[in-house]
């Protein structure tokens, strides 16, 4: 690469404050938009309501947490940085598989078995695309999304798959404080991730690798193994959001596709949360959860949900158009050094 | 901004012929097979339909895809121009306007998409490929709201403008109209982007940004210019599709984007410069549309056409990923 300061945008501290700032207002706009929220709705703040987003956050928040690897390991270079757009015809797919073993009457165990390895396969798909063969992670994984819902519409005939188990009833069912066993299963699942980042090197490396390949290697780290890697883990995640849309569904249905749109966006807003600008588990979290509330917030306040991808598109333009701006002025900074 | 789409070093290529021609000689394949297991493959009244049908439009927008792609950056939201410029057109219609006002106002409304676009991108300092996403959300958003979340719009035929249908199924000189159209579009690309001044510079920007800008090209300025001049082409294709169907159907535009691009890249990969252009793009659309014709008349299902296309751009991307390989 010619151009190394673009590649790795390296935090100078001087600039941390105005991150910060960043990070207060977007929290900000967060308390702001719930209050809102809560004042127009009785029913918004009880616990009942935000159990109910958890649970619909599942999916969506699972996926993101998957997208958040693919880029923190394939870097934020736009077009060549890492991207996963089959995540979402992935979980369509491994839905499809869950939902049709299920219906042909296989053990859960199998059908368990069979989802995650059609996840897993997809993301290694991609992952041998990307790091072995060198296609551009952008093309690589929107062929590999046509693939995918090519062979889901193969499989269902592209129709609803119904699928009833012990599984699905029990992930329904409620848990303590009168939220679902599933959202319970997403929440430990976010925080066990997130922990597990933190906890072993894995989180940090694959970072490494993604804001400074050169450097990265030259610390001995396998960069091509951690991007592998992070495609892999990003299909095992479609896999198990799969199960879970299934759960939710009782079944496949078509259109999964459709949530890749929200998946990015969840995972794009999460740069906010992080000191250094870059996506984060947790960031991610926490915007599919707000993405999540704003969704329940205009449905309880009949406001047509026509509306969401207009302000999930107007949100992720102007967190985007503010970390440009703060990059640059960053950058600005470090050079005048 | 990224330096270059493809790949930062692109020397001229060496020895690697032999992976063009397993290409060729893969898709000379598959059409001698579909002209003998399709009988109906090889006839005239076949070709001149996939070329109206399919090819026309395709190629239309994978021609402003490929100003985009040039210059190293993406436009995923060619989707929305198309649908904007149809939405507008019908509703004219509609309301009984003029259609030489009608179609004006369509192509500005999708003009006004690049223009935003190009605001995000050079003002604001939006990567492509987030900005155009951040559009085709709101474009999503704005034809749900108009259209009660995604219900047609539907124009009688018998109060229809005079030259209205002759859009999409006119014929001058016995070619039909959308084919017109893609030549000119064609040629005015071609002129554009590899016979003017303009066009040095904006191939200059797709291989070495940081060059083109040291250099003193007008970067932000051209940069504007592909994202505006591709979602006023995509427009165009919105026109076709309204003459065509003879009503708006809201989201129906991106259907285009994936072979859009794989179109592009495909041409990419057969140039000798390994970078998108126009007649790599024109064979790309080509290669598509006629491969899902035959597979589609050799009887496989719709399902299956989707993997099979995925697997040949996939192929078509691997080989040229492997070229570019060798060369570094």
């Amino acid at each position: 690469m010619s151009d190394i300061t673009q590649s790795a945008p390296v935090a100078a501290p001087r600039s941390v404050r105005g991150q910060q700032w960043l990070q207060h207002v977007s929290l900000l706009i967060i308390v702001l938009v719930l209050a809102v929220f809560a004042w127009l709705s009785p029913i918004f703040l009880t616990v009942m309501n935000l159990g109910n987003v958890l649970q619909q956050t599942a999916v969506v928040g699972t996926l993101a947490l998957g997208l958040t690897l693919v880029l923190s390991g394939g870097g934020l270079q736009g077009i060549t940085g890492g991207i996963d757009l089959s995540i979402a015809a992935n979980l369509g797919l491994s839905a499809a598989v869950f939902a049709s073993q299920l219906n042909a009457g296989q053990p859960i165990a199998i059908a368990l078995l069979l989802t995650l390895l059609t996840g897993a396969a997809v993301g290694l798909f991609n992952a041998l695309a990307i790091v072995w063969l060198g296609i551009l992670p952008l093309l690589a994984t929107l062929t590999s999304m046509n693939i995918a819902i090519g062979l889901e519409m193969v499989l269902t005939s592209n129709a609803s798959v119904s699928a009833s188990s012990d599984l699905q009833n029990l992930l329904l069912g409620n848990g303590p404080l009168a939220v679902s066993w599933l959202g319970w299963s997403f929440l430990l699942l976010a925080f066990g991730v997130i922990a597990l980042s933190r906890l072993t090197s894995f989180g940090l490396r694959l970072q490494a690798v993604g804001s400074h390949p050169q450097a990265a290697n030259a610390a001995g780290i396998g960069v091509k193994r951690y991007q592998g890697l992070s495609y892999v883990l990003c299909g095992v995640s479609a896999a198990i959001a799969a199960i879970a849309s299934v759960s939710l569904l009782s079944g496949s249905s078509p259109g999964a596709n459709d949530n890749l749109l929200m998946v990015i966006a969840a995972a794009l807003l999460g740069v906010v949360f992080s000191r250094r600008l870059v996506p984060t588990l947790g960031g991610a979290l926490i915007s599919a959860l707000f993405l999540s509330l704003i969704a329940n917030g205009f449905q309880l306040i009949n406001v047509s949900s026509y509306w969401i991808n207009g302000v999930e598109g107007v949100l992720i333009l102007l967190v985007v158009a503010l970390t440009a701006l703060l990059r640059r002025r960053q950058s600005r900074r470090t050079q005048g050094v | 901004m990224s330096d270059s789409l493809l790949s930062p070093v692109a020397p001229r290529p060496r020895q690697t012929g032999w992976l063009r021609a397993i290409i060729v000689l893969t898709f000379v394949a598959l059409l001698v097979f579909f002209i003998v297991a399709a009988p109906a493959f090889a006839t005239v009244s076949n070709i001149r339909s996939v070329l109206l049908n399919n090819v026309a439009p395709l190629a239309i927008v994978a021609l402003a895809m490929t100003l985009v792609t040039r210059i190293g950056a993406i436009d995923l939201s060619v989707g929305t121009a198309i649908d904007i410029a149809c939405l507008v057109l019908v509703t004219l219609v509609l309301h009984q306007v003029s259609l030489p006002v009608a179609l004006f106002a369509a192509l500005i409304a999708a003009l006004l998409v690049g223009v935003f676009n190009a605001f995000l991108v050079t003002q604001l300092g939006v990567e492509p490929f987030l900005a155009t996403l951040g559009t085709l959300f709101i474009g999503q958003s704005v034809q749900q709201l108009s259209s009660n979340g995604g219900q047609p719009v539907y124009l009688l035929s018998q109060k229809l403008p005079d030259g209205f249908s002759a859009i999409g199924h006119g014929a001058l000189l016995g070619i039909p109209l959308p084919l017109w159209l893609l030549l000119l579009v064609a040629l005015a690309l071609y002129q554009l982007l590899h016979r003017s001044a303009t066009g040095r510079s904006l191939r200059v920007m797709g291989e070495q940004y940081s060059v083109a800008q040291h250099s003193g090209v007008p970067v932000k300025r051209l940069t504007a210019l592909a994202f505006i001049l591709a979602a006023l082409i995509a427009g165009i294709v919105g026109l076709i599709l309204a003459a065509n169907v003879k009503a708006w159907v809201p989201l129906s535009g991106n259907a285009y984007l994936l072979n859009a691009i794989g179109a592009s890249f495909i041409g990419a990969t057969f140039a000798p410069s390994r970078r998108p252009n126009v007649l790599g793009t024109l064979l790309g659309v080509v290669l598509l549309s006629f491969i899902a014709n035959g597979l589609l008349l050799v009887g496989w299902n719709f399902y299956w056409q989707q993997v099979a296309t995925g697997g040949l751009i996939f192929i078509v991307l691997a080989v040229g990923a492997l070229r570019a390989r060798r060369h570094s």
